[in-house]
């Protein structure tokens, strides 16, 4: 009887905290970019760094996996811009660049975090990498960078509207992999 | 056998009582100021499949089936509801941000094109669900075409 009991009581408080589990998670994703944007402001930017630096290397590195076939690298370099964002300093930034953040790190972190969690679906992954490129471009274009990077698009990739940063000028296509990976054209220049 | 029982007995009890403890239902009835139709046209066959195929998941408006009645059928559903909007919410699309609207556009459309979307688990049951060919272009088509009228506005 009594070990009968105790598996009545142990349903009973497996169904109660999954309940709780369930609630407390909600709040917690509810929060989870406000504290961001608090904890982004107390990191202190050196003088000859960019804020968006540790961002944008997550962002060449993931370009770099793509452009491998390498979903697994590109998973964890899904969670490289997901830390970097974490660090991020917003302080840094006159209100017209702190605007435009604002209006892309939501973005960015979702479209991070789908690719970080989609490690075997490489194809999935690169749809968000081109919603990525599309932020990263315009974060970099608003914040700048020490870095002279090339804007490319592959016209054989969603009707050209793939596009991507490179550091190079050599192309190296992150959305058809290795198969095809010198299509593509540099369509501008960024540097500061 | 008597020992059998009596776990057999526990279980319904336990089975009775779980019935007690029910989620939220997932219903508001308005449509709200930030609803999709608010921030992007919806032609009305868009907006008809999207009921039928989406919003069980993906709104603040579930239709429930008779087995939610039934736990813990009901926190299995409401997990999966909770998932689906916190991915997209049709009824809070309009108080995205400019640049989320845009790519959940893109989102909707990749995910109808790879098949991902309306799950299978999903369709499995609500067979109305499944996307003919055609209702699939017609989603695909129109996200895209939103997106691309988002693009131009605010590219």
């Amino acid at each position: 009887m009594k070990s009968i009991m105790a598996i009545s009581a142990s349903i009973l408080a497996l169904a109660f905290t999954a309940c709780n589990s369930n609630s407390s998670k909600q709040t917690n994703n509810a929060d989870s970019t406000q504290t961001q944007a608090v904890a982004a402001t107390v990191t202190v930017a050196t003088n000859n760094t960019n804020p968006a630096d540790g961002i944008l290397t997550g962002y060449l590195d993931l370009k770099n996996s793509l452009a491998a076939d390498n979903g697994n690298d590109a998973a964890k370099n899904g969670q490289e811009i997901l830390d970097a964002l974490s660090k991020f300093d917003a302080s840094a930034l006159t209100p017209e660049q702190k605007k435009v953040f604002l209006s892309l790190v939501g973005d960015i972190k979702e479209n991070s975090e789908h690719i970080h969690e989609n490690g075997d679906k490489i194809e999935h992954q690169r749809e968000h990498f081109e919603m990525l490129s599309k932020d990263i471009t315009d974060l970099v274009k608003s914040v700048g960078t020490n870095k002279t990077l090339y804007l490319d698009s592959c016209p054989m990739y969603d009707k050209g509207n793939g596009t991507w940063l490179s550091e190079s000028k050599k192309i190296k296509n992150p959305y058809l992999g290795i198969k095809m990976d010198t299509c593509g054209v540099i369509k501008e220049t960024i540097k500061n | 056998m008597n020992r059998i029982k009596k776990i057999l007995l526990v279980l319904l009890i336990a089975f009775i009582a779980i019935q007690f403890v029910r989620p939220v239902r997932n219903t508001n009835g308005q449509v709200l100021p930030t609803g999709i139709s608010k921030a992007v046209s919806v032609p009305g066959n868009v907006h008809a499949i999207l009921q039928t195929a989406c919003y069980d998941c993906h709104s603040n408006n579930t239709t429930y089936p008779w087995y939610n009645y039934v736990q813990p059928v009901a926190w299995i559903l409401a997990n999966h509801i909770k998932n689906g909007k916190k991915e997209l919410n049709f009824s809070e699309f309009g108080s995205y941000p400019k640049r989320k609207q845009q790519s959940k556009l893109k989102a909707i459309a990749d995910q109808v094109k790879d098949g991902d979307m309306p799950l299978y688990s999903y369709t499995l049951i609500h067979k109305n669900a499944r996307l003919t060919k055609k209702e699939n272009s017609v989603i695909i088509n129109w996200a895209q075409n939103e997106k691309d009228s988002l693009d131009k506005i605010n590219p």
